[in-house]
């Protein structure tokens, strides 16, 4: 059984990201992000409704030129049913290098498209900047205010300041 | 006269627990894993591992695990000890001193010696009776936890009144068939109905997103024929696997009679349990539509015992093992969750599901099915599982070419017959562990059997039959 999870987490489909993030060339990637976390709703009248989400999961890229091969997710944010939603995101990957961005977008809700944009990084990802843009295959609300989400269209590009290397493998454990 | 070997065997098995748990911590972090994720997963296997092959208790394994998880600065410490505020752990405790009541109160063996005078002429009998009074009730209980907490109290006092103790080597094993088929009944009624646990409505909610409509007949016409088929097999099957010792009683339908009529009318105490007992089971069936909490009814119903003396704050001081329980279920839960929220769950579920493309559908189908189910070991709840899995996997199965209905329901009623595989995946088997009538290792190993027995089941019979009726 743990062998399942070990093969399943340490398996590499779909090729290594490029070893070397190059400086001013823009990088599309492709991805799912997996998400769960909690929601705060307050009603604004029948058909309104404000909330605090905040969420976190696991982003995992495809691509021949993305740049990790995922992240742990995290975001927060303020959504509303009639203005839409405005959060901030990190993702962090193996070596703990950190990718900032703001989303933007429609109500965090099933079928609901949000926009990110890159503001920054730390580690290799310093400088980076660019877009994404997804739409939420499902999000669903349980009894005790927890949610879980899931995004299969996660589209998007991005361009690092200077070139950066990466090692081949995955970070120092420990 | 065998301790040395045995202490040095049990020695072995711990250090290979911390070396698994140093040999996956130290490992190259997988790329697109945080080293959180990943160091959370090396504590939460060993510790798994080392209750599977004996090394430790569940309760030593647990806390070992989340002090060293919030020591390192793995986990935050709010959220390692955030189980301790669960509701859903808090009824497994709740419950578990209401049914000190049901039986202390003699009610519970009053009711025990009604279910002999009826079913009683043999072991299987009884867990017949066990197994069609849970499929009877489920479907108007929302939580198969409070559902455990209904039917532990009478399956105790069964194994009371039938002499067997979990002390006793020879007569305990009646009491852990009957314990288990308890536990077994939960899962297989929880796939029966659609409002037999909470679980079921998420999966259905998911399910929603994929365009599949179940309503509780289309639910109940697909699962008829493959949990039904269990029901009727498992307590025969779990009787092979983990014989009760005892199993033909044909003198008991009188003798309890007789002692039933011995027994005279309701006392006053088991007026007072029968009323609260009665309130809460109605609270509980009732909880959606009056939005209830339903550990808030499992405190008012104890709340009343102890305020009637009914129960005493003696009982409660001799409860030592409702605390270790609630220990270890309240850190595992935490823990659990915390490998989903790191996200662990969902990268690995994606990862598993990635490395399928390119099967034929029917193999998908197994593949994927059986990998749900084992990933079960790490999950303390099934809506936790639900919630992180259950979208991934029908996603990747519809785009290898599996028939969305099929995979739909063959997931949302593995989500709920997987909850017997480990002791701690499903708060409702909680209850019936804490009864210490089976071992740790006959709960691992029964565990797995009747899941994979399920599994074979739901897979032989139930494939045809969705095939059939969920086109």
């Amino acid at each position: 059984m743990f062998a399942i999870f070990l093969l399943a987490a340490c398996g590499e489909p779909g090729g290594r990201p490029p070893q070397t993030l190059p400086a001013g060339e823009w990088l599309t990637f492709e991805g799912t992000w997996t998400a769960a976390g909690t929601r705060r709703t307050l009603r604004l009248g029948p058909n309104d409704r404000a909330a605090i989400f905040d969420l976190t999961g696991s982003v995992l890229l495809t691509g021949a030129q993305r740049p990790a091969v995922g992240f742990r997710a995290e975001a927060i944010g303020f959504s509303e049913s009639r203005t839409g939603m405005q959060g901030r995101c990190v993702w962090t990957d193996e070596r703990g290098d950190m990718v900032y961005s703001e989303l933007k977008g429609q109500a965090v809700g099933s079928g609901n498209h949000i926009v990110g944009t890159f503001v920054g990084g730390t580690g290799r990802y310093a400088g980076v900047t660019g877009d994404f843009s997804f739409q939420w295959q499902y999000v669903v609300d349980t009894e005790d205010g927890a949610v879980s989400g899931r995004v299969v269209d996660l589209k998007g590009r991005a361009r690092f300041g200077q070139a950066t290397t990466t090692s081949p493998a995955g970070g120092a454990g420990g | 006269m065998n301790a040395a070997p045995a202490n040095f065997r049990k020695l072995g098995k711990q250090a290979l627990s911390v070396v698994l748990v140093l040999g996956i911590w130290f490992s190259p972090i997988p790329a697109g894993l945080t080293s959180e994720a990943w160091h959370l997963f090396a504590v939460f296997a060993g510790a798994i591992f080392s209750v599977i092959v004996n090394a430790f208790p569940l309760l030593t394994a647990s806390v070992l695990a989340v002090g060293a998880v919030v020591l390192t600065g793995t986990v935050d410490p709010a959220k390692a000890f955030a189980g301790f505020a669960n509701s859903s752990v808090l009824l497994v405790v709740v419950a578990f001193l209401v049914a000190n009541a049901v039986v202390k109160s003699g009610l519970g063996r009053r009711i025990s010696l009604l279910v002999v005078s009826a079913f009683g002429r043999s072991t299987l009998g009884l867990a017949y009776s066990i197994f069609f009074t849970d499929a009877l009730i489920a479907p108007a209980f929302p939580s198969n936890t409070a559902r455990g907490g209904v039917l532990y109290p009478i399956i105790l006092s069964l194994a009371q009144n039938a002499g067997s103790r979990p002390e006793d080597a020879e007569t305990r094993r009646m009491g852990g068939y009957l314990m288990f088929c308890g536990m077994a009944s939960l899962s297989v009624s929880s796939a029966l109905w659609l409002t037999a646990t909470s679980a079921n409505p998420i999966g259905v909610s998911l399910a929603a997103q994929s365009g599949m409509k179940i309503t509780f007949g289309t639910w109940l016409l697909a699962s008829s024929v493959p949990a039904l088929a269990t029901i009727l097999l498992l307590p025969l099957i779990l009787s092979r696997l983990f014989p009760p010792g005892v199993n033909d009683t044909p003198d008991a339908p009188a003798v309890a009679r007789k002692e039933l009529h011995s027994m005279g009318p309701l006392t006053r105490d088991e007026w007072i349990v029968a009323v609260t007992f009665g309130v809460m089971v109605t609270g509980w069936v009732m909880a959606d539509s009056l939005r209830l909490s339903l550990t808030a009814v499992a405190f008012a119903g104890l709340g009343v015992l102890l305020a009637t003396n009914v129960l005493t704050l003696d009982d409660i001081n001799l409860q030592g093992s409702t605390l270790v329980t609630f220990l270890w279920l309240a850190v595992l839960f935490a823990l659990s969750g915390q490998l989903n929220e790191l996200g662990f769950m969902g990268y690995v579920g994606e990862r598993l599901t990635a490395l399928l493309g390119g099967l034929a559908w029917p193999v998908a189908y197994v593949v994927l099915l059986v990998l749900y189910v084992l990933m079960h070991y790490m999950f303390v709840s099934q809506a936790a599982q639900v919630l992180a899995l259950f979208g991934v996997f029908l996603d990747v199965a519809v785009r290898a070419g599996v028939p969305v209905s099929l995979m739909t329901f063959a997931l949302l009623f593995a989500s709920s017959y997987f909850s017997t595989i480990t002791p701690q995946a499903g708060s409702q088997n909680v209850i019936f562990v804490g009864s210490n009538y089976l071992t740790q290792g006959e709960l691992y190993w029964l565990g797995l059997l009747t899941t994979g027995f399920c599994l074979l089941v739901f897979l032989v019979l139930g494939t045809p039959w969705l095939l059939f009726v969920a086109r």
